[in-house]
């Protein structure tokens, strides 16, 4: 539980008051002790910290916005473990204020790859076994990416001198130079794109309300009519997919799914706070992981309903009251199996800010767990029973969930390597 | 490795910056930040306590590079990188240099006149300057004032200005026909402090050397200048176009220099005694490699 240990420091670190800024002709004054909000994009997404001038870069990212992928070395400036693109050229992050980079566009390791899909630079680390410890990888991959997009014709003579901005202490210099050479071969013209960067326009931060106007504990915040959601043009942040064979009959599911307040009482957490007409809701969700308490509140607006084939489209865009924001595509689908049916349930999840630093895969494993209890508890209401579950999902619950679903995956992946390893020994 | 807290200013003009510095001086001392390469790890190890920093990378007149009067004038918030990506090859000896500063990471951000204002006796900028006679753009509270690169270090990191000063451009003059450069330095890795470097400017007309400027860094306090036209001469006319000709008969010369020159003392590195043979070893060798490329058609 790394993650949510990391995040739950940055939560604390967050609550700090936020500072005045002092402008006169153009001129941006902030004392020392006082705090400047300082907005840029990360990875393609937009992002804004307050922090003091004193500040670099690395601890905005590490602490303020949870990327804790760009390691922190020497501080000063020798070692090039945080190594980040700002604006496209490598630089280091704990060289550079971060009330210096507004409206910069910065690239980290995590707007390189993801785990499930990695950039080539990693596959290339990985074959050559270019990493020992790793604490230097995310220098090292930045930087070489950094090289191979300026410079992508260099020779593998060349890359000692070109890459000796990272240190690595395991000295697997060789392994590096090879996997950085192998890259830049079979790429002579340019280096391939980043993997998980958004590249399309962003949902404004404003459309979304803004984080000061929504008080997720004070309904009179409440916005007194629906708003446009606008779906970012980019693949999602995570992708759930999730089916689930129920004991209730397909009409019976169906009428709980044509009863929105029915429907958002089976969510765990879930309350609907308005109702606008013409399928548009607001709504407020709470999830609680531990010391972890995440509101959400936003708008929803159900784009399709479809009797013949029992389908429910909706868009849904919310901000929790810390700053991050997920939008969903979420897609419900009933159909008869057997005696019962199965609900079919598909979502892309677009996330910003503090949730996004569940890490993907904590993050999927959370919205997956939570969708089969919702499934189960459509299920009971369908059924005529109270749903089990109208309380925010408590720790213990969905820890053990996340330890099982864990642990599946673990087990999942260990016989695929068994199964890997006997066909190549046959 | 966390700044002790300092406030920021981020002026858009030039005439507020130096309102800011006069202002930060009466308040316990400004500094300027550009691409802060340098200032942000002196903070960081709070070797330096500055009460403000005023940053200039958002005036625009500081971001120009132009060519005016026989110059690469290069505005004081204009990144090392972007002369080295956008400008290569305007002032050869410059870009023979850059690759040298620091690394590709430190360059993105790092700016030229930073790299002039920090005067770091072991820095790559302040040689080049010195030895191609390149001149200094100034602005404080009494107005613009223009200081030769010769007249600007006077000191290890130190330099003629005052405190509410601030470096707003640097004119470097461009090659002319019968100019040949070179330029070396040795580090123990690519990017570390030189433990001794030299850049050369050779003048020749019609075979007849008439400038043989070498500035040596990393051997003393300060960017150090001489010219050797005669010496060169002389080595050119007793040994004919022959680079190990020339290299031998400028061996006294080379060695005289750098025994006057070389004042670092020795360290872990390398004694002092190591810095002049390598100085000796890499003036010699750049000294002849500027002369022939001086006698080069120009492309």
């Amino acid at each position: 539980m790394t993650a949510l240990h990391a995040l739950t420091t940055s939560l604390g670190r967050l609550s700090g008051g936020r500072g005045t800024v002092a402008a006169d002709a153009g001129t941006l004054r902030v004392r020392a002790d006082e705090t400047v909000t300082v907005s840029f994009t990360v990875n393609g997404r937009p992002a804004s910290v307050d922090v003091a001038p004193r500040v670099t870069l690395a601890d905005a990212l590490r602490d303020h916005l949870g990327l804790t992928g760009t390691h922190l070395g020497c501080e000063h400036g020798v070692c090039g473990m945080c190594t980040v693109l700002v604006d496209g050229d490598a630089a280091r992050a704990c060289l550079l204020l971060a009330c210096q980079v507004e409206g910069a566009d910065i690239m980290t390791i995590e707007g390189l790859g993801k785990a499930d899909d990695l950039h080539p630079l990693q596959e290339s680390f990985g074959r050559h076994h270019a990493l020992q410890c790793g604490f230097c990888t995310p220098g090292m991959l930045m930087s070489a990416y950094d090289l191979l997009d300026h410079e992508p014709g260099v020779t593998a003579e060349e890359l000692p001198v070109k890459m000796s901005g990272v240190l690595c202490r395991c000295t697997g210099y060789r392994n590096i130079i090879d996997a950085v050479a192998e890259v830049a071969q079979a790429n002579p013209e340019t280096v391939p794109p980043p993997r998980n960067c958004s590249t399309a326009t962003l949902l404004p931060r404003t459309s979304v309300g803004g984080r000061r106007s929504i008080r997720p504990d004070n309904e009179a915040d409440a916005r007194p009519s629906a708003v446009e959601i606008r779906m970012p043009q980019t693949e999602p942040t995570t992708a759930i997919e999730v089916d689930d064979d129920v004991t209730a009959r397909v009409d019976a599911v169906w009428d709980v799914m044509e009863d929105t307040e029915r429907l958002a009482r089976c969510l765990p957490g879930a309350e609907l706070m308005a109702d606008f007409g013409n399928d548009r809701y607001k709504g407020r969700i709470r999830v609680s992981l531990g010391p972890v308490k995440l509101a959400f509140v936003g708008d929803i607006h159900v784009i399709e309903r479809d009797p013949q084939t029992h389908t429910i489209r909706a868009l849904a865009q919310a901000e929790d009251a810390g700053g991050g924001s997920v939008q969903a595509d979420v897609l419900f689908n009933v159909e008869p199996r057997g005696e019962g049916s199965v609900i079919h349930a598909r979502a892309g999840l677009h996330m910003t800010g503090r949730i996004a630093q569940f890490g993907r895969s904590l993050a999927s494993d959370v919205s997956r767990d939570m969708f089969k209890q919702f499934t189960r508890a459509l299920d009971a209401t369908a059924r005529g029973e109270a749903p089990t579950l109208v309380e925010p999902p408590s720790a213990i619950a969905i820890a053990a969930q996340l330890a099982t679903s864990r642990l599946r995956a673990i087990r999942r992946r260990v016989r695929r390597a068994i199964r890997q390893r006997l066909k190549r020994e046959e | 490795m966390k700044a002790a807290p300092f406030a920021y200013v981020r002026p858009t003009r030039l005439g507020d910056v130096v309102a800011e510095l006069v202002r930060a001086d009466e308040d316990g001392g400004g500094k300027v930040i550009a691409g802060g390469q340098s200032l942000v790890p002196v903070l960081a190890m709070r070797l330096g306590r500055p009460s403000t920093l005023v940053d200039i990378t958002d005036v625009d007149e500081l971001k120009q590079v132009d060519l005016i009067d026989g110059s690469l004038r290069v505005g004081a918030a204009v990144r090392q990188r972007r002369v080295e990506r956008d400008f290569r090859g305007v002032v050869p000896l410059l870009s023979q240099a850059l690759p040298w500063v620091g690394h590709r990471e430190i360059r993105s951000r790092g700016t030229v006149c930073g790299s002039l204002a920090h005067a770091d006796p072991a820095a790559e900028m302040p040689a080049v300057a010195s030895c191609l006679g390149a001149t200094l753009e100034v602005t404080g509270p009494g107005g613009a004032r223009r200081i030769a690169a010769e007249k600007f270090f006077s000191g290890a990191m130190t330099t003629c200005l005052g405190p509410t000063e601030v470096v707003t451009a640097v004119r470097i003059p461009l090659p002319r026909q019968g100019d040949g450069f070179g330029f070396a330095e040795l580090a123990r890795r690519h990017g570390d402090f030189a433990v001794a470097g030299v850049a050369v400017r050779v003048r020749t007309r019609g075979g007849t050397v008439e400038e043989a400027a070498v500035t040596a860094f990393g051997v003393s306090d300060r960017p150090r200048y001489r010219d050797l036209r005669d010496e060169l001469q002389g080595a050119v006319e007793r040994a004919g176009v022959d680079a190990i000709g020339i290299a031998r008969e400028l061996g006294d010369a080379v060695t005289a220099m750098a025994d006057q020159i070389v004042t670092t003392a020795g360290d872990s590195h390398g004694s002092s005694q190591y810095r002049r043979r390598v100085l000796r070893a890499l003036a010699t060798r750049e000294l002849v490699h500027a002369y022939q490329s001086s006698l080069e058609p120009p492309r």
